[in-house]
């Protein structure tokens, strides 16, 4: 069985808006990845993984799920 | 464009010279040993060159050590050059049992690790260009 297509979306540029216009740059610096990294999460072009979507949401100060959402698929419990 | 794609560039570019000088040895006159090592010694020279310059315009860039992505990118690249490199030996072999020749042989091989490198590094683009 194909197993459903799940879309992750996530508030990174809002975020940053909220943080004072907080670049890329900078929060790529404060994660540890490129800022292409941070570039290509934003547009939800790739999935971070948890370690570096924790380290995001730690940047800002806020929970994980705060940053990242999913839609799709099944949400048991 | 960041640092890691355009060293992937610079030796897709040089790859594809290289590759075409090494098929136009048949028709480069008395194209030996000494002319496939002048082309070698070029192109190790060239990367070097044109690294140590995108390195020197980017000093920040070149000391971050690969991320998740950029280390996912190059192990999916990895895995396309591989296959390439299989099917290219492959050919290779089959090349050998035609011909009868082995050099002709080889030739095709040394040819198929060169493009199976391009590959590497033209899949190593795209994936960067597509952010994935």
């Amino acid at each position: 069985m194909v197993p459903p297509q799940i879309t992750i979306t996530n508030t990174i540029r809002k975020l940053r808006f909220e943080h004072g216009e907080m670049t890329q740059q900078d929060l790529a610096e404060r994660v540890g990845v490129t800022r292409q990294t941070i570039n290509a999460i934003e547009l939800g072009k790739y999935s971070p993984s948890l370690e570096v979507a924790f380290r995001i949401a730690a940047a800002f100060g806020v929970r994980l799920e705060n940053v990242f959402s999913y839609e799709g698929g099944s949400q048991s419990q | 464009m960041s640092f890691r794609e355009k060293c992937a560039w610079i030796s897709f570019v040089l790859l594809l010279l290289l590759i075409v000088g090494f098929a136009a040895a048949g028709h480069v006159e008395g194209a030996g040993f000494h002319y496939f090592l002048t082309l070698l010694l070029a192109f190790a020279l060239l990367q070097v060159l044109l690294r140590l310059i995108i390195r020197w315009q980017a000093p920040k860039d070149a000391r971050t050590p690969k991320d998740e992505r950029e280390q996912l990118i190059d192990l999916k690249a990895a895995r396309i050059g591989f296959y390439s490199l299989v099917a290219g030996v492959l050919l290779a072999m089959l090349a050998v049992h035609v011909h009868g020749n082995p050099w002709s042989g080889l030739h095709t091989m040394m040819l198929a690790v060169l493009v199976a490198w391009a590959i590497k590094f033209a899949s190593e683009i795209v994936y960067y260009r597509r952010g994935r």
